[in-house]
Order: C-alpha cells, then structure tokens, then sequence
C-alpha cells in the first residue's frame, strides 16, 4: 500500500457543505413534519384556547426559548430574524409580526395580524416561518443534526412543563 | 500498622492518538483540567475528540459555549471531523449556552445555572468553552471573587463525579491565574513559528496522580481531529533483543564487503553523490528480503512514491507486486514542517502493521529538509531519536545519505549523524583513466569484521552489482587515484 501522508492533505480537502441523507430542506415534507411537530407538540399548559395562529405563536415562542439555551438567544434571534426576513415577502400576514428577544412573548403582534388577515393566513405565515428556520439551521448544521436538535429541544420543552405542573 | 489501601483512579480514554501516552495513562476520571493556548490551537478540537470518546446516553457530555465561538458555527465546523457523530448531539453530548448568565448576571449565577445544568444532565465529561470569558470578563470581578468561583466550581463537578475540562486562552504569564493552582491538570497547546513553518506543540503542565511524559510533543490537525506524536514512542521503551543474524542486502559483492550480509536490527547507512545509485542498493536490500518471505517498509522523501515506485518496478518487478500483495509499504513523507516524530509514528505504524523486519529511509537528506526548520537545527538529536526507536523495534534500518560531491573532499559520510548508524557503505565516483568510474568501501562495521578495499561497481539493468577491488592504484579516496608503475586497468564487472 502507497501511504502518502502530507501536511497539506487536510487543507487540500474541500469543505463540502453541510448536507446529508434524509435531508428535509427545501420545503421538504421531512421539515414540514418537523414544524407539524413544533406546534402539536407545544406544552400542554400553553394549548388553552389556541387558534391555529396562535398555536403557531406559541410552537416559535417555545422553539425560541428552546433554542436559545444551547445556541444562545443571540444566535436564535440570528436565525429566526432572518427566517422572518426570507419569509415576510411571500406572507404579507407577517408584515405585522414582530421580533422581542428575550422576553416571554417572542412573536409579537399576533393579535394585530389576525385582525388585519385573519387566523389561517396568520397560522400559514408563521408556520413558514418555522419552516424557513428549520431549513436554515439544516444548512448551517446538517439536516440531520438539526432534526434531532428540534426533537430534543421540543422533547426537554416537554419535559419541563410536565414538571412545571407537577410542581405546582 | 494497617496497610493502606491503594484507591486506583480509572483512566478515560482521549480519544486522541498519542495524547493518553503523553499524559501518563489517559485522563484521571473526575478530574478537573484546563486545556489552555493561543487562537487556533486546537483547544476546541480536542474537548469534541475527549467528549466523543467518552459521552454516552446515560453519561452524557455537557458542553458550556460562553460568548467566544457560537455554538451553532462551532457545530458547523466541527462536524467536518470524522470524530464528529451527529447521531450524539443532543443526546449524547448536549450544549448549553451561558452567554447570558455571564454578561448580565454574577459570577454565582453563572455558577448556579453550570450547577442547575450538571443536576440536571448527571454528565460524565463537562466543557466549558470559553472559561476565559467568564473569569475575565469585565473589570468588575474582584479576585477573591474569581478564587472562590474557581473553588466551588471545581468542586461541584468533582461531586458530580464529572471530568471537566475547561477551556481558555492564556499566555504564559498568566499561569497566577487561581484556575491554574486548582486545576488538577493543564494541557497547554501551541504554535511555534519558525521563518514560514508552524509546529503545533503540546505540554502537560500537569497532571495530579499520574506520570506525564515529559517535553513538548509535536501534534498536527487532520481530518480525523488532533493525533500527538509522543517524544518517546511505546516502542522504545520495549526493547527488542534478538540474536545476530546476517540478511542479505541482495547486492551480488556487497555481502561478501560486510562479512556476510548486514546484521539484523542494525542501522546502515549508505552515502554516496547524486546519482551513484544509493536508491537502486535500497531497493535492492528491500527486494531481497521480499524474497525471503520478510516484510519491509520504504519511506520516501525526495520523490513521489508512484515515481519511485515506477523507477523500483522497472528493476524488479517483485517490488510492485509486494505492495499490492502488502508485504511492502511505500510512506511518502514530504511537507516541509514535518516533526521528527510525525515521521517515526508513520513509519511505526507502518511497521507495526506490517510486521515488517526491513526499513529504508530514502534519504536522510530528503528528510532532513522535510524538517520544520526547528527540528532541522537538532537533526543530530532528532535522527538519534528516530533510528533509536526503529532499531529498538529489531527492525533493520537501511538508510541512505547524499554525501557532497567533490573529488577532494576525503570525508566519507556526514559527521553529523554517523555516530548513530552501526555500519556505514560509501559510495564515490573516480577518474580512471578520463572515465568516470563508480566505488564503493565499507567504512564502518559495528562489532565485525569487513572488506577494507574500494570496489568497483556498476549499475545494470538489474541493479547495482559489485566488481573488483581497485588494488592497483593509489589515492581512490581524493577521487583521481593514480596508478601503479606495473599494475594494469582492473577488470570491471559484467
């Protein structure tokens, strides 16, 4: 066996972006079950007296939460700014919808959209948002990491209100 | 008296080759360590090689990010490694971002949440990447303060039982910092630049309970993450006796010159100009021990291997062959900021893969400038520490050097690492009657007896082959010998 062992050989090596098997990006309906998940799986106590829209609301203010304690807030507000950003020209309910970081309600301007649009354009949006999000992180990340980091995220969400409720 | 019993600490994995050596073992379980350099270090890199080693469901990883690299960019780059398992993060190793707590809150919250985490996850490996945010951020705190958040955190994740790890970029002169007196183990990474080559390097300032080996042990970062290369390979401190038998070197002559071929587990060298075929006598020595059903490892350093190896086939094709049959291992070592211990973990691995018995190192003086210009200024040191390690193995080292050319310079081989071989050919060229002819003398023999005649030789189509002794003439060695009154031309060989 030939072994060539240079220095260079690392460097020479072209960083292929971060893509992989099963890849739910591009709209796919991998990422799409991925956001299906975000909002039916919300916490419980933040189900009561959902519309979609606002179930919709509630699955990004969770994911933001969610999110920003391993990536940071800073980082989460990063991609969902962005997110919005990329989504906002195909869905004018978002012109209304707003970004507050750090605070407990992070959509803002729900109510004001649903007014101005209506329930099931405001619930579309937002859930395009959530879509544009998962497919940002995919390709930051890898789909598949990214995945397992929602479902880990939404499943420690869930975890958390389970002993929210248990401790009161 | 009650003999007291001995608590031994179980060792983790690193995960990095070469690092557990260098450490004294592997990593203390439930210590708390300190891995400390410049940007760019690798510090990052080896904290993901460690927690992927050792992370598991029920032990999981906990990896703090504080406001240094991003934690979703870190990702990105870091899965590039082949170390990198996607199918872990998030469950296995679990990521937790402390920017927040350190910029708008106090050092005892940022302690509670690390803490709050710890209970929370019950994790066999902690990080915090960068811990020189937290203890140096602001002006605001005050070092009694840090003192105390270094001590209770030191001991949380000791009672956690957690081996943690926390990550930093300190300057030597910062080592009064109080996390260097708690921890129990400093790993200190760095880049020595030298005209235009970097050597990474790496020390263990300190390791409680074990025995590091000491010294700055080179390490390169690959694809597959950081892989150290000890100053004092395994293989040399497990000697290997064995009796002293004689291999031919496959040269027709050359045996007859040594007393009988070369004595196993020996160093040769071969010296001789550019051009006096001392890597078709190598190749030779290679092919000859394939025949006798050996084992055999070539390193190359001036040319590309499939060159070589073309140039090698076109003599004996035996040699090709081998390699496919993998009898024969062809390592190319040619970047120019090479480590002379890289070099030897190669060829070991080599050799250990193989089970190889012949070694030829073509050429000394191909190697000597694949050096990084800062082991090029101890190459006496360095070719010591090399041949040493090989021949301790019991593997025969064959190596061959370019000597300067000049028909009046009368020294034979480089006086700088001489010393180190156990036998030592020269090649020269002379002027024979307006022809340039080749010669070959045995210059030194360790513990045994040999020609001390020049000997003409030839390079034919099936390598180098020995002729007559050049007892009719005076003064070989100035490279225009003159003539006996009655002698006549020697008979070459055919």
């Amino acid at each position: 066996m030939v072994h060539a062992r240079a220095a260079h050989s690392a460097s020479a090596r072209m960083i292929s972006p971060v893509r992989s098997r099963d890849t739910p990006s591009g709209n796919s309906p991998a990422t799409r079950e991925i956001v299906r998940r975000l909002i039916s799986g919300r916490p419980p106590h933040t189900k009561r007296g959902d519309t979609p829209a606002r179930a919709a609301a509630s699955a990004c203010d969770n994911l933001y939460r969610e999110l920003s304690r391993w990536v940071g807030a800073d980082g989460c507000h990063a991609l969902f700014t962005r997110a919005l950003a990329e989504t906002r020209p195909d869905q004018p309910a978002l012109g209304k919808i707003r970004l507050h970081p750090k605070s407990e309600a992070y959509i803002d301007g729900i109510a004001d959209s649903i007014i101005a649009y209506g329930d099931p354009e405001t619930a579309t949006a937002l859930e395009s948002v959530l879509v544009r999000l998962v497919e940002l992180l995919g390709r930051l990340i890898g789909d598949d990491m990214a995945g397992k980091l929602i479902d880990r995220t939404f499943g420690d969400s869930r975890h958390g209100s389970e002993d929210t409720r248990e401790e009161a | 008296m009650k003999e007291t019993e001995h608590t031994p600490i179980r060792s983790l994995p690193s995960g990095v080759p070469g690092f557990d050596i260098v450490v004294g073992g592997g990593l203390p379980e439930y210590s708390f360590n300190l891995i400390a350099g410049g940007p760019g270090s690798g510090k990052t890199i080896l904290a993901h090689q460690i927690m992927f080693a050792n992370a598991t469901v029920e032990r999981p990883a906990l990896y703090f990010t504080v406001l240094g690299e991003p934690t979703l960019k870190m990702l990105r780059y870091q899965r590039q490694f082949s170390y990198f398992d996607p199918d872990l993060a998030g469950s296995a190793i679990q990521f937790v971002n402390l920017s927040a707590e350190v910029v708008e809150r106090s050092l005892g919250e940022v302690l509670d949440r690390i803490v709050a985490e710890t209970e929370r996850a019950k994790p066999g490996i902690v990080v915090v990447d960068s811990f020189r945010t937290i203890s140096g951020h602001g002006n605001a705190i005050a070092p009694l303060e840090l003192d105390q958040f270094v001590q209770r955190l030191a001991l949380h994740l000791t009672t956690w039982e957690t081996t943690s790890f926390l990550l930093g970029e300190y300057a030597v002169e910062e080592q009064r910092n109080p996390v260097f007196t708690v921890a129990d183990g400093i790993f200190w990474l760095s880049q020595a630049t030298d005209r235009n080559s970097v050597v990474r390097k790496l020390q263990v300032v300190k390791t409680r309970g074990r025995a590091p080996m000491p010294g700055l042990h080179t390490f390169r970062i690959t694809d597959d993450g950081l892989q150290v290369f000890p100053r004092i390979p395994e293989h040399a401190r497990l000697r290997h006796e064995q009796e002293r038998r004689r291999l031919s070197t496959g040269v027709p002559g050359m045996d007859e010159m040594i007393g009988g071929g070369i004595v196993a587990g020996d160093a040769v060298m071969l010296t001789g100009p550019a051009g006096s075929g001392k890597s078709t006598v190598a190749t030779q020595f290679i092919a000859e021990g394939l025949r006798q059903g050996e084992t055999a490892v070539i390193a190359v350093f001036e040319e590309y291997p499939e060159d070589y190896l073309a140039r090698a086939d076109a003599r004996d094709s035996d040699v090709g062959r081998m390699i496919r049959d993998g009898k024969l291992e062809l390592i190319y070592l040619r970047p120019l900021d090479l480590s002379v211990d890289e070099a030897l973990a190669a060829i070991l691995e080599a050799v250990d893969r193989l089970g190889a018995t012949r070694i030829v190192i073509d050429s000394l003086s191909g190697f000597e400038v694949a050096l990084a210009p800062t082991f090029r200024e101890d190459f006496r040191e360095s070719l010591y520490r090399l041949v040493g390690t090989l021949t301790a193995t019991g593997v025969t080292v064959f190596m061959t050097a370019e000597a300067a050319e000049g028909f009046g310079d009368a020294r034979f081989t480089s006086e700088k690492v001489s010393f180190i071989t156990d036998e030592i050919i020269v090649q020269r060229y002379v002027e024979i009657k307006g022809e340039l002819l080749r010669v070959m003398a045995v210059i030194k023999m360790r513990g045994s007896d040999h020609s001390h005649e020049f000997r003409l030789y030839d390079i034919t189509a099936n390598g180098v082959v020995v002729g007559e002794p050049l007892k009719e003439y005076d003064g070989i060695i100035t490279g225009v010998p003159t003539v006996r009154p009655t002698s006549s031309r020697p008979k070459r060989s055919k």
